[in-house]
Formats: structure tokens, sequence, C-alpha cells
């Protein structure tokens, strides 16, 4: 009988150890541990360029976490994406003409939102709108092309055709994403030679929901990350006309060679506006 | 009868049903206990039985003999529904063993005793639980009456003084006297033996011997022995019976058998190697398969 | 001839996974049964579970020091060392923790599962039992199936606490990641339902059922010969580590 009550006594303790170091694994080691505690408040803001924040990515003051990104979303009709913070309500003291900015931490890490105290007396509420927003550090609005990946919109809406016309598409293939500010808003349908005007005619499959592009916006062919595959990034120009099924677009920029890229970044030291991209736009 | 006399205690003790032969079942000592009847059995193409027909009468010990393949260990399995035969049945007890539900089976198991050649006791516990086993299984005895019932059983074999050894600390003929106390645990109505002398020094064995006289004279418990051992069965069994070719080729008393007359007795019982039972295992031509050609002669 | 050899291998192999098949059914049958043995199952766990501990917390620890100084050494390529922490979370939690440790278990319980009820049928321990009227399936090898059952998710547990220990230890202790990093990017990346209970718990059920399953279906159908045992171990092994990889593509494809 004592032979018995040991086994049991070990075999007890052995499922209490490993059903502890299961509880352990889930709670301190997975996003379960980044879970808010304590209630929270939603604020609105917008970006031109989310890159490649994602959804539950931390926001931080100072580097310290204070809530995460709740949701993130394309406006239709604008060329801006729409972020949703969820914030904790113990941080109730941000003023409300801070700067939220999107950060990468580290070159492979992942994208945050860090807030910058304004000087307001008036502290932000549930359901406001922070008014200024950068999109991405000048690193980044170089490097931006690089990175950005994200999954192709899906076209449950339908979608409408749009042509653009390259020098040099490096390696895009159909099926690859088109973006407007960093979200995914259709696909590359075709990747075709013009044996007229020896160039690549390349026939974008546009989301019906984004039908308020203008017709001067421009195309280009982009890398996301540094062994990523290629994509469209489609740049808003400021015709009252919009795009409409079969339009061609005019204004279009091949793909970068990355050697073009990297040799531009060790010549110019600190990137700045001359690489074309998009950099900083307070609104 | 004096089973539940003798078992009443346990019965009044334990709240699950207890293993026991039904006291209003009318049965006469004349009415064999096991009976066989057209007993025929093929494995693999060999016919083991060929309409076999045995009894074994209550009370009484008997012996099957038989030259070695003859499926002796296999009528046991018979017996106890372990194997069904092809054709025949086998009635224990009056139940036809062939048309039980595996939990008829168990039930009529619990009132029999199996003595395996090589002991088969229970290698994760000691000599006690061995014992103890069946008890544990079956009833819900309380610790100090499994102890006392165990211990009885042990100092019936002579072993009460082992019952913290372990099986693999137990000498062959010890092993087989535990596991003989383990199969007279719930003192049955009948033990079978198979090949209980198997590898016994002399001493043993008639350690052996005397235990399944003591047994069968004292708790009256029917008792069937598959054995090849004649001198050891001429102590022991009241009828013995003589199984070849899928058959019984002889029987009667142990002492007297050997002298029947029958070409099958003589051979078994003398020893001769050649006989009813042929020396050769039957082959084709002799001359034929060294490869010398037939037309020579 | 070779053709023919082949078929046979073939429909052997066939008919071996549908006789555990069936083997599945007769021990599911007798759980209920099995459920009065509760201290068989309990003392199965002991041997199946809690004597398995040391070579899972020991394979554990070195699993995730290896990977996380592979990974040092990749990942600081891209100047992302602070990834590792990430990236040893995630292939432990995913892969090695649930695959190694049904690979070990496997080993060090499958085998000893099986030899253990081969050898009780070579004794006829089994046969005695039928002759007690003690169901062999419900008393011998049903609570080594569950003791399997429940010991391999927790076996699986430890083996990744460990493993994400050892990474740390590696990582952190001696290659100087800074340690906040470390777990702030775990944190971030790691998904308690997509990678913790998919593997941990899902994959490491499914594994922990099939390799006790093998066990007891081969030693269980052994001949009873020595060679027989011997013959029976190998293959729990052999058939064990097959089933789990092919399983495991198959749950990684549905559970992702």
């Amino acid at each position: 009988m004592t032979q018995r009550k040991s086994y049991a006594v070990g075999t007890g303790l052995f499922i209490v150890l490993g059903f502890a170091a299961l509880a352990y694994l889930a709670t301190q080691t997975t996003s379960v541990a980044n879970v808010s505690q304590g209630p929270s408040y939603d604020v609105t803001t917008q970006f031109a360029n989310v890159g490649q924040l994602k959804e539950r990515a931390p926001v931080k003051v100072a580097g310290v976490r204070v809530g995460q990104v709740e949701s993130i979303s394309l406006e239709p009709g604008k060329e801006v994406a729409d972020v949703t913070l969820s914030i904790d309500r113990k941080y109730g003291q941000i003023p409300v003409d801070s700067v939220a900015t999107i950060y990468t931490s580290g070159l492979l890490g992942d994208q945050y939102v860090g807030l910058q105290y304004g000087t307001a007396k008036q502290y932000v509420k549930d359901g406001s709108r922070l008014a200024l927003s950068k999109s991405t550090e000048p690193l980044e609005a170089m490097l931006g092309k690089f990175f950005g990946a994200g999954a192709a919109a899906d076209d449950l809406g339908g979608t409408y055709a749009v042509k653009a016309r390259f020098t040099n598409v490096g390696a895009l293939s159909p099926g690859a994403p088109v973006k407007m500010a960093g979200v995914a808003i259709g696909s590359v349908k075709s990747v075709q030679a013009d044996p007229v005007k020896l160039d690549a005619l390349v026939t974008l499959s546009i989301d019906k929901k984004y039908d308020q592009i203008p017709d001067d916006s421009s195309a280009a062919v982009f890398t996301s990350g540094l062994i990523g595959s290629q994509y469209v990034a489609i740049q808003p120009g400021g015709s009252p006309d919009m795009l409409k099924d079969g339009d061609e677009m005019i204004l279009t920029q091949s793909a970068m060679q990355l050697e073009d890229l990297i040799g531009k970044f060790l010549v110019n030291g600190s990137p700045g506006d001359k690489s074309g991209g998009k950099s900083s736009d307070a609104k | 009868m004096a089973r539940e006399a003798r078992f009443g205690y346990l019965v009044l003790l334990s709240s699950r049903p207890f293993p026991m032969t039904d006291p209003l079942r009318p049965t006469t000592d004349a009415e064999p206990l096991v009976s066989v009847r057209g007993l025929t059995t093929v494995l693999s193409g060999k016919t083991i039985f060929d309409a076999l027909d045995m009894d074994i009468p209550r009370g009484r010990i008997t012996a099957i003999m038989g030259p070695s393949g003859t499926g002796k260990t296999t009528l046991l399995k018979h017996i106890t529904g372990q194997m069904a035969g092809d054709a025949g049945q086998v009635l224990v007890d009056g139940q036809d063993v062939g048309e039980l539900s595996r939990s008829q089976l168990f039930k009529l198991r619990e009132q029999i005793g199996y003595l395996f050649q090589n002991s088969a006791l229970l290698t994760d516990f000691d000599v006690f639980e061995n014992v103890a086993f069946p008890l544990r299984q079956h009833t819900d005895l309380s610790e100090e009456l499994i102890r006392n019932v165990v211990l009885l059983k042990l100092q019936a074999v002579g072993l009460r003084g082992a019952a913290a050894l372990m099986p693999s600390e137990l000498s062959g003929g010890m092993a087989r006297r535990v596991a003989l106390a383990r199969a007279i645990v719930f003192d049955p109505m009948l033990i079978l033996y198979d090949e209980p002398f198997v590898g016994l020094d002399p001493i043993a064995l008639n350690q052996v011997l005397k235990l399944i006289r003591t047994l069968n004279d004292t708790l009256g418990i029917t008792s069937v022995l598959v054995a090849h051992e004649l001198d050891a069965i001429k102590q022991v069994a009241d009828h013995v019976y003589l199984i070849a070719n899928g058959k019984v080729v002889a029987q009667g008393d142990p002492k007297t058998i050997a002298d029947d007359g029958s070409p099958w007795t003589r051979q078994f019982f003398g020893g001769e190697a050649d006989g009813p039972v042929p020396f050769q295992y039957p082959a084709g031509d002799y001359a034929q398969s060294l490869g010398f050609p037939r037309s020579q002669a | 001839m070779s053709a023919q050899t082949q078929r046979n291998m073939v429909t052997e192999a066939l008919a071996q996974i549908g006789q555990c098949g069936l083997f599945l059914l007769t021990i599911l049958k007798a759980v209920p049964g099995s459920f009065r043995y509760v201290r068989e199952t309990v003392r199965q766990l002991w041997f199946v579970g809690a004597m398995s501990l040391t070579i899972i917390m020991t394979c554990g620890l070195f699993v995730g020091m290896v990977l996380g100084l592979q990974l040092y050494y990749v990942l600081s390529i891209f100047g992302g060392t602070a990834a590792s922490g990430t990236v040893v979370a995630i292939a432990i939690y995913r892969e090695l923790g649930p695959v190694v440790t049904a690979l070990l278990f496997a080993g060090r319980a499958g085998t000893s599962i099986t030899a253990e009820i081969g050898l009780m049928r070579a004794t006829d321990q089994i046969a005695a039992m039928e002759m007690m009227a003690v169901d062999p399936i419900a008393y011998v090898v049903a609570p080594r199936f569950l003791a399997g059952l429940i010991a391999m998710p927790l076996l699986c547990s430890v083996f990744c606490a460990l493993g994400i220990f050892g990474g740390h230890l590696v990582g952190v202790t001696w290659l100087g990641i800074d340690n906040g990093t470390f777990w702030s990017n775990m944190t971030a990346n790691v998904d308690v339902w997509k990678d913790v209970v998919n593997g941990i718990v899902y994959k490491s059920v499914a594994f922990g059922a099939v390799v006790s399953l093998i066990a007891v279906f081969q030693g269980y159908t052994t001949p009873p010969t020595s060679e027989g045992v011997a013959y029976a171990t190998t293959r729990t092994v052999v058939a064990s580590s097959i089933a789990i990889l092919a399983l495991d593509f198959v749950l990684t494809a549905f559970l992702m």
C-alpha cells in the first residue's frame, strides 16, 4: 500500500508540474501577457501610410506600453488609413495635441505607434481623434518602399481594371498586391511585354470600393522587405477626375534596382526626401 | 453443499455478488462437471480433435495424457472458453461454454482455477498481491479480510513466509505453489492443471502432488491434470484419459491402464519410439526426395 | 517477383493499420470498464510520464540552447537578434516541442509499454488475467493508453518551458541579447491559441494517442516469443516515428 501511495504522490506532482508549465507558457510568453488588465478607451487617428503596422501592435509613450492598435482600415475615397488605438484607462491624461507616429523597432522588428505629448491642457477622451500624426520616420520614408507587404485585398465587392506601363517591372508577377497608403486595395492581374512600345504593360485589378483614385495618380513597383516580393504602390494625385475601368495611368515609376538604392543610401548618408517617397506629413 | 458454509462469511461481507455456484440448481454427484460432446477442432488445417467425447466426474482427479501435440492444452482452453471448437459442445456445470457471452464466461471463470505451465504470476506484484489479485478485482472485501484469506491460502501451500517476495525471487516450484494459491483463492469448483510437474525437482514435485491431493480431498474440488509423468499420475489421479489422433484411445484407472493391451497404451506407457504414433513425420518417398531415379529397382 | 513482394508489403502495412484502428475501437470500448482500475492508470502515468521527465527536461533544455545559438548567428546577419525570443518560442511551440517530445516519448515510454505487454503475453500473464475473469484490455491496455494520452501534453509543456529557458540562457545570459527585448518580442508575437494551444495541446494529445496506440497494439499482438517481443519493440519506434511526422504535417496543414 505504501508503494501505491508513493506512485500517487509522484504522479500528482508530475501532473501539477505539467499544468504549471503549460499555464506559465500560455500566460507569460504569449500575447496574453500584453492584454491590458484594466478597462480602456478608444482614440482614432489617421496615417498617410501605415507601413507594416498590424492590429494589436503596441501603443507606447516614452517607450512604455499604454495600449494597442485596435483596428486599421482604409477609408473608401480617401488616401489615408484610419487607425483606432485602444489605450488603458489609467493613462487618461494624454493631451489632445499629442502626435502619433509609427515607429519600427529595429530593422526587422515590428512597427508600433508612439505618442509624443503636446502641451494642451485638454486630454483625449473615448472616441476623440488625434489630429496630428506622422506616418514614419525619415529612414522609413526611404526604406519604406522595401517594407510594407501585406495580404492582397479581397475583391468581394468586385474590381475594375487599370493599366500602367513600366520600363522595368523587376520581379513583379501576377497576383502581387496593389497598395495605396500601405493598405492593399487590389492585385496585379497580368504583366505583359508590349511588342511595339517595348515596355511592360501591367493590368491592375482594383477593388470597386476604392473608386475615388485621381487619374493623375502615379504607380510604382516597390519591394517589400530586403528579400520580399514586389508590389505596385499607388500614390494619389490631385486631379478632380477619378480613374475608371480600362483607364491607363500615365505616371509610373519602374522597379528600383536594389543596387541603385543602396548606392543612394550610402551616398546620401542621411536619407531625405530626394528618394521621391512620401515623408512626414502632418495633418 | 459445504461451499456456502465455508464461504458464508465472505458472502456476507461483500456487497458485490460473490462468485458461487447456484445452490438452488439441483446437482448430483453422478452428473459430470465437465462433459465434452463431439468436439471437433481444426487448427491451421490440422485436425486436433475429431468428435471427442469425454466426461470429467465431480470431486475427482482426472488426468489427461497423450503424446505431445495432441492438443491437451487446447482441450483446457476449450473448457475455459478461451478457444471455440469448430463443432460439438463443451458443458461445464451444465452450461455450454461456446454459447456463453463474455460476461457470463467471466462469471464461469471466477469458479475455475487455472494453473499455467509457467505459473504466469504478475511480475509487477509481490506474492501477496498476486494471490490477492482476484479478490481485489472481484470483491470489495476489507483490507484485513483480504489479508486473512490470502495468508490462509499461502499457508495452505506452505509459503506464508514468502508473502513479501517478488515473483522473480521465487524458484520454479515455489512460483507454481504461489500460482496454486492464487488459483484456489476463491475456492473454485474446478481446477485445471496445465503440466504441473514439468521442470520440478523430486522434492517440489512431491510437494505439488501432495497439494493437489489435499486440495481435492479437503475442499472437494474437481481437478483436471494435463501431464506426461505416469508415476506422478499413478499417485494422484483417480481416472486417466489417453488422447491420440483427436480421440480418446484409452481410459481407466491409472494403475491398470498401461496393461489394457491396446497398441496406443503399449507405445505410450512403454515409451516405444515407433508404433501407432509413427517415428517418421509424414513425408514423401525417401529415395525420391534424395534424388535417386525410381526405375533402378 | 519483387513487385509481388512489394505488393505483399503494402497489403501487410494496410492490414496493420486496419488492425490498429480496430484495436483502438476495442480499447475505447474497454475504457469505461477501466475506470475501475484508476490506480493502475495512475501507476502507469508514473512510469510513462513522471519517469520520462528527466530525458524530456534534458532534451528540452538542449534543444532550446542550440536553437538560441543558431538563431543568434543567423539573425545577427540581419541585425535582428532581438527577434530570437520570438523565433525560439514559435519554433518550440509549433513544431519542436510536440514532435521531439513525441519522438522521445516513443523511444522512452512506447518501447517499454510494448516490451512489457509483449512479455506479459509471452509469460501467459495476459491469459492468466483472462482466466481470472479480468479483461486484459481494460486492466492492462487501456490504463497504458490513457496514461500516454494524459502524459504527452504534460511532458510537452515541460519540454517547451525548458526549451524557452535554454534559449533565454544562451541568448540573454551568454550572448547578451537584452532581456526585456527578448521577452517583449516574444510576448508581442506569440499567440496563445495559434501557437501554444495548437502545438502543446492539440498536437501533443494527438501524438500521445498515436504513440500509445501503436505501443499497446504492437505489444498486445506480438508473437509470444523473445524474438517477437524484440521485433515488436523495434516496430513501435519505427511506426511511431513515421506516424508522428506524417501526422504532424497533416495537423499543421489543418491547424495553421
